[in-house]
Formats: C-alpha cells, sequence, structure tokens
C-alpha cells in the first residue's frame, strides 16, 4: 500500500514537474520513430525562421493535414496523421517555445 | 601691322573678353562635368566586370558549400562544427535576417544584392530553396585585392588626360575662333583710323595756325562769334586727331617719366580749353592744392584732355565744370548728362560711345585707362543720370 502511495506520488510529482513540453508532446513521441529534433530539421528546412517556424507548428498542431505535414509520405503512411491537440492556447505556446529552445541550432554550431 | 597686330588683339572689349571668359568657364565645367561622368561610367563598369569574374567562382563555391550544410543538416546534432573553406569565409542567415552563424569580417549585409563590393571585401549573397539548418541566405565573404581598381584609376588617369587635352585644345580653337571677327573688325579700324590720321594732319595744323594769327580786334563782333565756333571746333578736332596719333604712333614710345607739377599743367589745359567752354557757356570751378606726380608728361596730357573734353563736352549749357586736386587725387566732375550704372563697366572700352549724338570715336577714355592701369592709378566713377559725373583719379 505505501509502496503504491509512494509510486502514484513519485509518477504524480514527475509528470508535474515537467514542463509543458515533456508533457504534452515528448511522452507521445516516444512512441515514433523519428526523434522530434529530427522533426524539429524538417521544420527548419522548409520555415526557416524563428517565427516562421512557430506560426507553422502551432497551426499544424492544431490542424494537422497531410498535405501541409513535413513528414514524408512513407511515414504518414505507416503513421497516420496526428489528432488535433487539446491543449489551452498558453500550453501550447509554452510548449512550441521550449521545443524551439531545445533544438534551435543557433548558438549550437561551432 | 604686326605691331598693331597685337595692339588690338590686347584691346578686345571689356564686355566681349567678360563673354568670352564666361564661355569659357561654361565650356571647362562642361567639359569637367562630361569627365567625371565618364570616369564615374568606366569605374562601375569595370567594377561590374571584376564582380562577374567573380561571380562565377563564388557561385560554385556557394553550391560546394550549401551541399556541405545539407550534410551537416542531417547529421544535426551529431555534428555541429560549421564547415570551413580556406578559399572564402561565410555566414547563414535564416529568412527573417537573423544570424545563425557568421565567419565574416564585415558583418554588414546588404541582402537585396547579389554581389556587392563593401569595404574590399567582396559579399556573394545566395538564396537557398532547402533550408537547411534554417538557411535562407547563404553568404560568401572574399578579400578584394584592388589591383582591378588601381588598373582602372590608371587607366582613367591615362585617358582622362588625353580626352583632356584634346577638349582644352578644342576649347582654345573654338575661344579662337569666337574672337576672330571680333579681333578682325577693330584690327579694321585700328588700321583705317591710322590711315586717315596721317591725311588730317597738315589741314588741321593749318586751321589752328590761321585762327591764331587772325586779328580779333579789326573783326566785327558777329564774326569773332564764328570765328570762336570754328576755333573750338578745330580743337575738339585736334583732339582727336591726338589721341587717335597717340593710340597708332605714340603709344609704342618709350616712357620719359618725370615729376609733373600738375598745378601748372591743368592750368594750361584749362587755357586751351578755355575756347571750347566758352563756346558752351560753361563756367569753371577750381579748387587746386599743390600736387606732384611721376610720369610721362605726353600721357598725363592725354589723360586731362580727354577727361576735360568729356565733362566739357557732356555738359549741359550754362553748367559747370569742376576740377579738385589733393597730392594723390586728382577730380573732374562736371553737371552733364551723366551715365547709367550698367554702362559703367564699359566706359572705358574702345570704340564705345554713350551719345551718337557726340561725334568722336569713342577712344578716349580707353586711353585714360590705358595710361591709367600703366602708372597704377585708380579711377572712381560717381554718376548720376542727369546730374552729372564726377571721375577721381587716384595715385
Ligand atoms: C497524441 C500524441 C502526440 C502528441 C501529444 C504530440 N504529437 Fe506531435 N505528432 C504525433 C504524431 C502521431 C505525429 C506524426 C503524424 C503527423 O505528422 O501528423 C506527430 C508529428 C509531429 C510533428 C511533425 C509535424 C508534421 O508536419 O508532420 C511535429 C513537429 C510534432 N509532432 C511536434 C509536436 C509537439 C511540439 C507537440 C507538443 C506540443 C506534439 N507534437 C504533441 C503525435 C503527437
Amino acid at each position: 500500500m505505501v509502496k503504491i502511495i509512494i509510486a502514484v506520488f513519485t509518477l504524480t510529482f514527475f509528470v508535474w514537474s515537467d514542463n509543458a513540453y515533456e508533457r504534452h508532446c515528448v511522452s507521445c513521441h516516444r512512441e515514433l520513430p523519428t526523434s522530434l529534433q529530427r522533426m524539429f530539421m524538417y521544420y527548419l528546412e522548409i520555415y526557416s525562421g524563428e517565427k516562421s517556424v512557430k506560426v507553422a507548428l502551432k497551426r499544424y498542431m492544431r490542424n494537422p493535414f497531410r498535405d501541409v505535414s513535413v513528414m514524408p509520405e512513407l511515414f504518414l503512411d505507416t503513421y497516420g496523421i496526428k489528432q488535433p491537440l487539446k491543449l489551452d492556447e498558453r500550453e501550447l505556446e509554452e510548449a512550441i517555445e521550449i521545443y524551439w529552445e531545445t533544438y534551435q541550432v543557433h548558438g549550437r554550431l561551432k | 601691322m604686326s605691331v598693331s597686330k597685337s595692339r588690338a588683339t590686347n584691346s578686345l572689349l571689356r564686355s566681349e573678353r567678360k563673354s568670352l571668359i564666361r564661355f569659357l568657364q561654361l565650356y571647362v565645367g562642361l567639359v569637367i562635368l562630361l569627365l567625371i561622368a565618364l570616369a564615374v561610367i568606366y569605374y562601375e563598369a569595370g567594377k561590374r566586370f571584376m564582380l562577374s569574374e567573380q561571380r562565377a567562382d563564388l557561385n560554385q563555391y556557394a553550391y560546394i558549400q550549401t551541399k556541405r550544410l545539407k550534410a551537416l543538416h542531417h547529421y544535426f546534432d551529431e555534428r555541429v562544427t560549421y564547415p570551413r573553406d580556406s578559399r572564402f569565409r561565410s555566414a547563414i542567415f535564416d529568412n527573417e535576417y537573423h544570424e545563425i552563424f557568421s565567419l565574416l569580417k564585415q558583418p554588414k549585409i546588404n541582402f537585396k544584392q547579389e554581389i556587392y563590393l563593401k569595404d574590399r571585401k567582396i559579399h556573394f549573397v545566395e538564396t537557398l530553396d532547402e533550408f537547411y539548418l534554417g538557411t535562407r541566405y547563404l553568404v560568401l565573404e572574399v578579400d578584394d585585392d584592388g589591383v582591378w581598381s588601381k588598373l582602372l584609376w590608371r587607366n582613367i588617369l591615362a585617358y582622362g588626360g588625353v580626352i583632356w587635352l584634346f577638349f582644352m585644345g578644342l576649347g582654345i580653337f573654338l575661344a579662337n575662333r569666337f574672337v576672330k571677327p571680333m579681333r578682325d573688325s577693330i584690327m579694321l579700324l585700328d588700321r583705317f583710323i591710322k590711315d586717315t590720321t596721317h591725311e588730317l594732319n597738315t589741314p588741321l595744323a593749318a586751321i589752328l595756325a590761321n585762327i591764331e594769327i587772325m586779328d580779333l580786334s579789326t573783326m566785327q563782333e558777329k564774326n569773332r562769334r564764328k570765328l570762336e565756333r570754328i576755333n573750338a571746333a578745330a580743337i575738339t578736332v585736334s583732339l582727336l586727331y591726338k589721341d587717335l596719333t597717340y593710340l597708332t604712333l605714340e603709344q609704342e614710345h618709350k616712357n620719359k617719366d618725370e615729376w609733373i607739377d600738375i598745378v601748372t599743367l591743368l592750368e594750361e589745359r584749362m587755357d586751351y580749353f578755355r575756347v571750347l567752354s566758352l563756346s558752351r557757356e560753361l563756367s569753371c570751378q577750381t579748387d587746386l592744392e599743390r600736387a606732384v606726380i611721376y610720369m610721362d608728361q605726353r600721357k598725363l596730357i592725354r589723360v586731362v584732355d580727354n577727361l576735360l573734353s568729356n565733362a566739357i563736352k557732356y555738359n549741359k549749357r550754362n553748367g559747370t565744370v569742376g576740377i579738385i586736386l589733393r597730392q594723390g587725387s586728382l577730380t573732374i566732375w562736371d553737371t552733364g548728362i551723366g551715365i547709367k550704372e550698367e554702362q559703367k563697366e564699359m566706359m572705358f572700352d574702345r570704340y564705345m560711345r554713350f551719345e551718337e549724338s557726340e561725334g568722336g570715336f569713342g577712344v578716349g577714355l580707353s586711353i585714360v585707362k590705358n595710361i591709367t592701369d600703366e602708372y597704377r592709378i585708380k579711377i572712381e566713377v560717381v554718376s548720376k543720370l542727369k546730374e552729372g559725373t564726377r571721375i577721381t583719379l587716384l595715385w
């Protein structure tokens, strides 16, 4: 019993202590063969700058369509299009912000 | 004849010389402008040529660099080393012109131009279709050795010099063409006057001598008046004759400079003009202090005679001629017709006459100017139309 309580407690703690990005994006994406890092690079390749990438990400999270997806056809055939995310605005923006900060290229090249 | 030719050239009318100078100024200005325009066009064309040669290389570098970026993009972030090349420096920018990474020495970039030169660095801006690492713009930079520029400058100076010489030659040629008709007419007039003066001498001397020896006491009042008028007219002609001989012959003589007592000289000249001023019923006001000047007497007489005869000639009936003499200045004034402000400038020009009704060749004041210039005597003219003229010599 104590074990369960501790387990539940740690789990909740784990879940709530993480940021919006960890909570909403990473968990689900763990299942996918293409990493979030790769997907980010696809976005960079197509949308280039920070504002454009963020706007595009947000739009796709709300309205995922096959013809705007950056993923290869083969991937989409296997995994399908994701469901529109039902996050509130603030959290989505926060998640995307963290996503950008995590993978952006500027300052990491040597 | 060669003597008279050189003199004629020197005696171009001031107004004409002025427009000649203005023409030359305009001409030189235009030529300079033209040369600058040509130089700029030539330099720009040379620069564009140099850049277009560079463009071929840079295009290739850009292609290579893009490939490297593509590879890095795919292996990011296991690999994070930006690809470097000894032949050029490069930088990458996203579509919002934010720098992603840069090795450039000159960080200011003009994204609107594909290739340009700035601060001795050539920038080449390549726009990518696939934004590897988010790169929308790839900027390459190479150093400009400046050899092309030196070469261009050398050519500009050489060709510019040749063109300049050509145009200056042309300008002198044109100016000569421009001056020639004037010079011709002045020379013609000079020669004409010279020839005529010779013929005037004998009859004039005869008239004057005969008037001298006429016995006025036995003459009727009416006839005496007439004789005085003849005398005055003869004196006027004689003055003109002296001016003309001065112009054509005596001018070339060497100066016999000496100290001259001006009061004595003035009194003598006034005496000479008495008949002339009487015929016009003029009165004379003099205010003479002792003064001397070191110059050729003949020339001083020409100056004084001309100023006095003008003061008499252009005076009104019953007017006044005034003479004021101080050491260092001589003023001769009249109550005559005066001259217009805009004519003042030209009044010392040769063959310039303001009153067509008065005879003469218009050489008098040009002689005055000529002589006063020679002796560095300053002339001041104050004149009011219809009130009179006041000419002061300062030495
Ligand atoms: C419910 C599971 C799930 C969650 C939660 C989720 N994703 Fe995804 N995501 C997917 C799947 C499945 C795909 C692949 C299908 C597709 O691309 O639509 C995908 C695709 C993507 C892509 C590629 C988009 C494209 O153009 O194809 C990006 C980027 C992405 N996710 C980012 C995020 C971010 C950021 C979050 C958090 C705000 C997030 N995802 C949350 C399931 C999820």
